[in-house]
């Protein structure tokens, strides 16, 4: 890895002067404290407020009886969650009332003494129940949902060619199901959102990935305009998924305006992880193959379990029907994906959207059905991998990467050949992703001041991916300038033009495609404002404050103010808008992917069949990077998503028993930690092929390195001590029941 | 209670707000306007919160404000000098060990401390001292190169400073 610079975000936040949504002040504020239930389903008979209220420091606790002209709903695609539960809960957490109180301590402590009289109805603690006949419905069922089904909050289906023929006709049908557990993002800045009601409207700061879309949230559910919200992104400390769309933003709103001054709300961790996860996943897959071994026919069944409310689980169901089935060359198939509603804390978008789960299933699948065909697991792949220019699923866009080299590479990185050592295995997985999220146009203001430095405002959050310092050299390369002439200022809804969010990897891509635009645009200004004030012809460049072209050398504003009929000193250098449109049709229900993300894991493994502990000796994570913009982060985006999907396939579950989370704290759920990084380190290799949409050539790759983790470690231990699992994460005790063959306890028996 | 015996945060002398259930890092974070130290799983595990008292590495999410009176409390806002990084921040910048930048005061503290008692680590030792920091954006390789770096150029730095003696 070679060195980053100490431009944009990285000198403030080493030297600890970044200042993050919980560093935030309105001044005057007061400090917000929520009550949750500890019920998983119920009717709210009673809320009563009256000891809270009576407590020092408290100024008011707001309830649903104060949500006089407001719509307290909202969501994603479907607006079915309200900011505090009305007449009903639906999940252990979920917020009933919330305090508003001088110090965070005081409302804290004034929330435990809200006296909640909630009347029990029977709880659905997983899909099963769910949807089984008389389940009590959640809400209506959603758009796909077949009728009689209760709970569906989503059913989406792609299917192609006939596959239950090609299925009947198979010489031989690997049959098999798939399960992970619901895991929490643990971005390190749990959530936090501050509002202020001002005379020019409502002021929020907020750690959120998606400050537009909380800002037209925002201004719907209170009935006040567009122009009279402001929602500012200052540095978010970590995101993953965890903090798109609203999430408390709307609920401290209602408590500002209720307590007629700032509030923020500062969750805890444990609050955090009863905010949002990823969804628990089951897939029951069957592949067809012929005589000569080739996979025919592949049918996938998806079920998420999506909790509580919709949050982004349709999309989340939707794209799983489209990531399931893989990158192969496979005539028939046909996927079905539903999100599923249960009283358990909502499951929403988390790096990958659905990928790491689906492919969990179908990258495992595939080695199993090599290991029963007698052929290497990466050539049997190979003999199935789309190759570069078909389209994928056979109608989508073609693939845009050598799919073949990029197993190759990560198979030679961590040595294919028979391991030397006993109980020593290599697992290889490939993940392909369509990436960018759908049609969307991206936009930034560009300015260049009088002295030469250079302003670029967009909509994007910076989440830690490092967009600060990727558009700082787009725009610098743009206009040939010194990148620390360069200042980018991010995530107001204020400044910023326009911008859906920061997720689906799509910032490099559309953002930087806007600021390249801009840039082009304000150097076509800068050369037509030259030749009119009859500058010298060739080559022009901005150096400090003056244009030059050759020996000819003068002040920009000199130039641009005389074509204007203003004074050099009423004129305030150049601004410029770029704009850009990623070219995708919409209405479309699959819409043609704008680029793929790509990549092939692999892994090499110890097994210590004493303990069934899985040592992980080497990663090497080869990921289609289109065009790299910036080194160190790009190897930082591949390093820490595969070092998260360690975390996520070796020792992170979200353990429920009945209906409640049992270790939604930092003890009891294990993240990685620097003793985890594994001794032979992460190999993080970024292919440039300059075939992405991007600035460059450049692809999105915030997701990437995430994807195929789980399958690749899964099939290492299969090599290594050939036993195969397929249940996450990876146990030690899973493993060791693997090995002695012992009955592992079920998914139920786990405390579903 | 205000202390009256003095203690010194990030050189300077100064008052901690006592009494028996303030913790330090609101003292740090309310008290004195020090918004480098930063609260998140708030049980001592994740390291975000980490000051020195007195060269040791501290949970100042646990940590009474009393516990630190009359001693040397540093924060990362402590390292470096009139706008001089310190080598470990400047290694985090080079290495690209800083993305979110949420764990990065923590750790930067971490770093300082496990040099200073360790000064020639090698990687299990390293890899041992700062479990107690977590940090999920980056994959850690890269915290390890920033301390390798600064091991390295500190060994260098001392064996040039012998050879001038010699």
């Amino acid at each position: 890895m070679t060195g980053g610079e100490a431009f944009g975000d990285l000198r403030a936040k080493v030297t600890g002067a970044a200042v993050f949504a919980s560093d935030s002040r309105f001044p005057g504020m007061l400090h917000g404290a929520l009550v949750r239930s500890d019920v998983a389903h119920g009717l709210i008979v009673a809320l009563d407020t009256a000891e809270a209220e009576a407590m020092p420091g408290v100024t008011c606790v707001l309830t649903p009886d104060d949500f006089d002209g407001i719509d307290p709903f909202y969501g994603e695609l479907v607006l079915d969650q309200p900011m505090l539960a009305i007449d009903r809960v639906r999940y252990v957490g979920e917020p009933i009332a919330a305090v508003v109180a001088r110090t965070r301590r005081e409302a804290v402590e004034a929330a435990r003494l809200v006296q909640a009289t909630i009347e029990p109805l029977p709880p659905l603690f997983n899909s099963d129940e769910a949807m089984g006949a008389g389940a009590e419905r959640l809400h209506p069922n959603g758009a796909g949902a077949p009728a009689d089904v209760p709970n569906i909050c989503r059913e989406s289906r792609l299917a192609q060619g006939d596959v239950d023929a090609a299925l009947a006709a198979a010489a031989y049908v690997h049959h098999a199901v798939y399960e992970c557990p619901p895991v929490y993002h643990y971005a390190m800045e749990p959530h936090c959102s501050l509002a202020s009601w001002e005379a020019d409207g409502l002021h929020v700061i907020s750690g959120t990935q998606q400050p537009f879309r909380v800002r037209d949230t925002l201004a719907r559910m209170f009935a006040v305009p567009t122009s009279r919200v402001r929602v500012r992104a200052p540095y978010v400390g970590g995101a993953f998924g965890s903090k798109g769309e609203a999430k408390y933003e709307p609920v401290v709103a209602a408590m500002a305006r209720k307590a007629g001054r700032p509030v923020q709300l500062l969750c805890s961790v444990e609050e955090s992880v009863h905010t949002v996860t990823r969804h628990g996943c089951r897939v029951e897959m069957w592949t067809g193959l012929d005589s000569s071994n080739t996979i025919v026919a592949r049918r996938s069944d998806v079920t998420f379990d999506t909790g509580a409310y919709s949050d982004k689980g349709p999309r989340i169901a939707h794209r799983g029907a489209h990531r399931v089935t893989g990158p192969y060359r496979i005539a028939n198939y046909e996927a079905t994906s539903r999100a599923v509603f249960t009283n358990t804390v909502p499951a929403g978008a988390f790096r990958g959207f659905s990928t790491s789960q689906v492919l969990w299933a179908s990258e495992s699948a595939m080695d199993e059905i090599a290991r029963h065909v007698g052929e290497d697991p990466l050539e049997f792949r190979r003999r199935h991998l789309l190759r570069e220019g078909e389209p994928y699923l056979g109608f989508d866009a073609p693939v845009d990467a050598d799919l073949g080299s990029d197993l190759d590479e990560a198979a030679r990185l961590v040595g294919s050949a028979t391991p030397s050592s006993p109980d020593t295995g290599t697992g290889l997985a490939i993940g392909v992703k369509d990436g960018g999220g759908g049609a969307a146009r991206a936009a930034a203001h560009l300015r260049i001041h009088p002295d030469g430095s250079v302003e670029v405002h967009a909509g994007a959050a910076e989440l830690g991916q490092g967009a600060q310092r990727v558009l700082a050299r787009v725009a610098a390369e743009g206009l040939g300038v010194e990148v620390s002439r360069v200042e980018v200022r991010l995530g107001d809804t204020a400044t910023a033009p326009f911008d859906r969010g920061t997720n689906a990897s799509r910032t490099t891509v559309g953002v930087g495609m806007a600021v390249a635009k801009a840039a082009a645009s304000a150097r076509v200004a800068l050369k037509v404002a030259w030749l009119a004030d009859g500058g010298a012809k060739g080559s022009l460049r901005l150096d400090g404050a003056d244009l030059v072209a050759g020996e000819d050398r003068r002040p920009m504003v000199d130039v641009l103010a005389r074509g204007s009929g203003l004074p050099a000193r009423e004129f305030p250098g150049l601004a410029v808008t770029g704009t850009h449109t990623d070219t995708q049709e919409e209405g479309s229900d699959f819409f043609p992917t704008l680029f793929y993300e790509v990549c092939a894991t692999g892994v090499r493994v110890h097994v210590d069949r004493e303990t069934g502990e899985i040592r992980v000796e080497h990663l090497a994570s080869v990921v289609e990077a289109g065009h790299v913009l910036d080194e160190a982060g790009g190897h930082g985006q591949n390093v820490g998503a595969a070092m998260m999907g360690l975390g996520t396939s070796l020792t992170e579950e979200l353990v429920y028993s009945q209906g409640e989370l049992i270790n939604a704290n930092l003890i009891e759920y294990r993240v990685p930690t620097i003793a985890e990084l594994p001794p032979g380190g992460i190999t993080s290799v970024l292919v440039e092929n300059a075939e992405g949409p991007g600035p460059g050539g450049a692809k999105g790759i915030g997701e990437a390195g995430i994807i195929a983790v789980a399958p690749a470690l899964a099939n290492a231990v299969e090599d290594a001590v050939g036993v195969r699992l397929r249940r996450l994460p990876l146990h030690p005790e899973a493993v060791w029941r693997a090995l002695n063959q012992t009955a592992g306890s079920s998914p139920d028996e786990r405390g579903r | 209670m205000d202390d009256p015996i003095g203690t010194t945060v990030n050189g300077e002398r100064c008052s901690l707000p006592g009494g028996a259930s303030v913790l330090l890092i609101d003292a740090l974070r309310e008290g004195l306007g020090l918004l480098g130290p930063k609260k998140s799983c708030e049980l001592s595990v994740c390291g975000s919160c980490t000051v020195l008292i007195d060269n040791e590495p501290y949970s100042s999410c646990m940590t009474l404000a009393q516990e630190a009176t009359g001693r040397e409390v540093t924060t990362v806002e402590g390292f470096g000098r009139r706008g001089e990084l310190s080598d470990v921040q400047q290694a985090f910048i080079e290495a690209g060990a800083i993305q979110c930048g949420f764990c990065t005061p923590g750790f930067v503290t971490a770093v300082h401390a496990l040099l200073d008692r360790h000064p020639n680590p090698d990687r299990a030792t390293i890899q041992r001292y700062l479990a107690g920091n977590i940090c999920r954006c980056t994959g850690y390789a890269p915290m390890l190169e920033a301390v390798e770096r600064v091991r390295d150029r500190r060994l260098a730095a001392a064996e040039a400073g012998l050879e001038q003696v010699r």
